[in-house]
């Protein structure tokens, strides 16, 4: 009868603290490790990169700004995983909401509107996959899955015949102000989309500490017979949660179309892929119940440094094998650390 | 309904009256017109043998199951939970017997999940954490609040579920088996806390099927018996064990056991010494042509025997099958003769998206094929043997299995098991949910086995069953075998049910 000693004792050896040491702070060290990894590589210049030493100062905007899509969409989609649920559609949502920024913005409409209109947006395209699983329990990933070739014929049914994104030309042209958010540097040299994302990420970070929403998300994941006998409506919870991964999927959108001065309904391809990628490598279990935002905002980081470094070291051709492997030694590694890290 | 509740003797109204409650399940009556009042700030406990309809009452009391007929009311005021939200906000707290706790938080967020005090959506401290945290502390100063509850005990996070039914302002809290997976320290502090609860005018719902627990802890009694209100009364004019058994098992008449001629002298399977976590050296035998039971209470080590005897489990101690030793894996158990009609059937038994002629050959579909090609149509001769053999009543060997009454889903998992050709079947409540009809056929069946030469293992709960079928019982509690009885018509059932519950003569 001691089983309380033997499970509390197991608790105080080095090993299991070794253990939680690794899983909580892991992803530091992976992203200590690739930056000292690319500040070893030299190059000759390469589009926007400066010859030299890989991770000069403008490099490290260059990959920054870049990085602002993910990084905006990473809190929202740690919270939505946190609570056992998942999104596909994001990246479609990006799409679409690029290319209806990029539309709005050509046709006259102020920056202002056009962001808020486009947010607007993303909350419609949230609550429509929030519907789709909670009120008619598709299982998530076959509705986001329905909703991800949805939104993105939208996005294709709104770029005309014969073009292949929303951009200058018959006529119409795009304002002058509609890629100053996404490129030009307004504090440290980083563009506003980069700072937005900080912003969203910080907020996502309090929420999941200190808000009701984080702990309710948590426990939805965690154990959701017991979430609903506490009282929790976890169908509220989830459906918020997908109108949170919807609003950054749209402000995602607008950094992508801001960045490069065009609607392209494909630009958010394969988003879905790169925030799961970095939700799992932040620690976050794909059965839900734990996570932390911050250290998916990390893992976005690690992951646009590999990209990026790649692109510039290795032919384009390989990246999609290296982020596959990425993924797989992500899940791997969540795996072995999450059960080292447990107590029996 | 009562438009002013009624005083009882004392003058104290009752804090949940139960009237006139009826629950109808397809072809049995669980709880039948039952009637009683509990009186607040005292401990009431609720016996009864398994069947007698406890559960299905708790069910009704926390919103989980709707009444056929009859109300309840807590303080008077009519109280028709449709869930188990509205069962709490009612003031209806209750400790199921499954841990509900989320593991990825801390002891102090599970306290106050769904009750967190916040401003603008986010958490601000309040009265309430200090509050759970005081609580929490009155029953377990060891557990630290800011720990993850991932990393505690079972039994510490029980205490962490007690804690927060105690802290949710419930004015009664149902506990149903709250000691199964407690140590004796841990249980006198449990009591400790349930005591503390009544003084403070909480009432608490006691049920167990530790009878001592029952005398040690409670106020009151009430006795159900197959689904019916047998007596409410003062556990002090209750007069000891024996009286509360007799209560409970009544005059049944048990199902007559007749001695059968098939057993034989021969050992099939020998079991000596086997332990794990939770069985404390158990040793038996079990002949070619018997079938013996294993009885005891939830948790008295019955689904760990069948599961180590067919190697689902790794135990110290040797079990040996026609004299070899059997390798711990149930593929080999199987190959070796031996097979499980598990507990669960719906999750474990069948597969219940397929018909059940595709239920019936899985486990032995070398038999299905021929040079490596599978033949249909032995496989729909096999089916319609089985369906007319065990008499399953269906329309087509081609219904899915999840179509079936509980009863002929059980006969799909037997004819499953026959035909694996196991000459020893191990038997987890084969009768559970199988309506009366049914359950004498399945009786039948297992004779016929066992006549035919197999042996077989029934693991009851059910005392009627045991003794309406076995040639010997074994009398589980606590995880080791107490006692071993040859079944007649002169068995001491009373002795029985002190035995199984922990009363003298069980080995402490």
């Amino acid at each position: 009868m001691s089983d309380i000693q033997t499970s509390t004792h197991a608790q105080t050896g080095l090993l299991p603290k070794v253990g939680a040491f690794l899983r909580d702070y892991y992803i530091y060290f992976v992203l200590v490790a690739v930056v000292l990894l690319l500040s070893t590589a030299n190059l000759d210049k390469f589009d926007l990169f400066e010859r030299g030493n890989f991770l000069n100062k403008n490099n490290i905007i260059n990959i920054l700004r870049v990085s602002a899509p993910i990084l905006v969409i990473a809190g929202a989609f740690t919270m939505l995983m946190i609570s056992g649920y998942i999104d596909l559609s994001v990246g479609s949502a990006m799409s679409l909401s690029a290319v209806v920024y990029a539309l709005l913005a050509i046709n006259g409409v102020p920056f202002l509107l056009a962001f808020v209109l486009t947010v607007v947006v993303g909350i419609g395209l949230g609550a429509i996959n929030g519907f789709l699983v909670v009120r008619l329990k598709i299982t998530p990933v076959i509705a986001t899955l329905i909703t991800l070739s949805l939104y993105k014929g939208v996005a294709l049914l709104l770029v005309e015949d014969g073009v292949s994104a929303i951009k200058s030309g018959g006529g119409l042209k795009m304002p002058g102000w509609f890629n100053g958010y996404g490129r030009s540097g307004i504090f440290l040299g980083l563009p506003a989309a980069f700072w937005v994302a900080i912003a969203v990420t910080i907020a996502f970070v309090v929420i999941q500490r200190r808000g009701v929403l984080g702990k309710h998300a948590a426990a939805t994941g965690g154990n959701p017979t017991a979430a609903k006998l506490s009282g929790i409506n976890t169908g509220r919870v989830v459906f918020l949660l997908y109108i949170l991964v919807g609003v950054t999927a749209a402000l995602a959108g607008i950094a992508r179309s801001s960045f490069m001065s065009l609607g392209d309904p494909l630009s958010g391809d394969g988003m879905e892929l790169t925030a799961i990628l970095v939700v799992l490598l932040g620690g976050t279990a794909f059965s839900g119940g734990e996570g932390r935002v911050l250290r998916s905002f990390v893992g976005a980081l690690i992951i646009m440094a590999l990209t990026v470094g790649m692109l510039t070291l290795v032919p384009a051709y390989y990246q999609t094998l290296v982020i596959g492997a990425a993924l797989l030694a992500a899940a791997a590694s969540n795996h072995v650390i999450t059960r080292k890290g447990r107590a029996e | 309904m009562q438009e002013t509740p009624i005083l009882d003797s004392d003058g104290a109204a009752p804090v949940l009256r139960v009237d006139s409650l009826t629950r109808d399940y397809p072809g049995v009556r669980a709880v039948d017109t039952v009637s009683f009042d509990i009186a607040p700030g005292t401990v009431h406990c609720l016996v009864g043998e398994n069947g007698a309809g406890k559960s299905t009452l708790v069910k009704m009391l926390t919103g989980a199951l709707e009444p056929t007929s009859g109300t309840m009311q807590v303080l008077g005021r009519d109280y028709a939970p449709a869930n188990p939200q509205e069962a709490r906000d009612g003031g209806l707290a209750t400790l199921f017997q499954e841990l509900h706790v989320v593991e990825e938080l801390t002891v102090q967020e599970n306290l106050t999940l769904g009750m967190e005090q916040s401003r603008f959506g986010f958490l601000v401290s309040s009265d309430l954490d200090r509050r759970v945290v005081e609580t929490l502390k009155a029953i377990e100063p060891s557990i630290d609040p800011k720990a993850r509850v991932s990393a505690l005990s079972v039994a510490q996070k029980q205490i962490v579920e007690i804690a927060r039914a105690a802290s949710s302002g419930a004015s009664i809290i149902i506990m149903d088996e709250p000691t199964a997976a407690l140590s004796e320290r841990e249980v006198e502090r449990l009591f400790g806390v349930i005591r503390r609860l009544k003084a403070s005018g909480v009432t608490v719902i006691y049920i167990s099927h530790k009878l001592d627990e029952i005398f040690q802890l409670g106020d009151m009694v009430t006795v159900l018996r197959d689904g019916k209100h047998i007596a409410t009364q003062p556990l002090s004019e209750v007069d000891g064990r024996s009286e509360l058994i007799e209560m409970m098992i009544g005059r049944t008449v048990f199902q007559t056991y007749e001695p059968r001629t098939a057993v034989t002298d021969e050992v099939m399977l020998s079991a000596e010494g086997l332990s794990n976590r939770l069985l404390k050296d158990v040793s038996f035998a079990i002949r070619k042509g018997e079938i013996v039971g294993f009885y005891g209470l939830i948790g008295a080590g019955k689904t760990e025997i069948a599961r180590a005897i067919f190697g689902a489990d790794r135990v110290s101690g040797e079990i040996r099958f026609k004299g070899a030793p059997v390798a711990a894996s149930p593929k080999k158990a199987l190959a070796a003769g031996i097979a499980l009609v598990p507990e669960e059937r719906r999750t474990q038994g069948l597969f219940t998206s397929l018909s059940i002629r595709e239920n019936i050959p899985v486990m032995n579909l070398r038999n299905m094929s021929e040079a490596g090609l599978y033949r249909s149509g032995l496989e729909r001769d096999a089916a319609d043997d089985y369906v007319r053999r065990l008499n399953i009543a269906t329309s087509s060997i081609d219904k899915h299995t999840e179509k079936l009454s509980g009863g002929n889903q059980q006969k799909v998992v037997f004819a499953k098991c026959l035909f694996s050709e196991a000459d020893l079947l191990l038997l987890d409540e084969p009768t559970r949910g199988v309506d009366v009809g049914a359950k004498t056929e399945i009786y039948d069946i297992i004779r016929d086995l066992a006549d035919a030469g197999k042996a077989v293992a029934v693991f009851s709960s059910e005392l009627e069953e045991v003794l309406g079928i076995c040639d010997r019982v074994f009398l589980l509690f606590d995880g080791a075998v107490q006692e071993e009885i040859t079944n007649g018509p002169d068995v001491d059932i009373a002795h029985i049910l002190n035995v199984v519950t922990g009363g003298q003569g069980a080995v402490q």
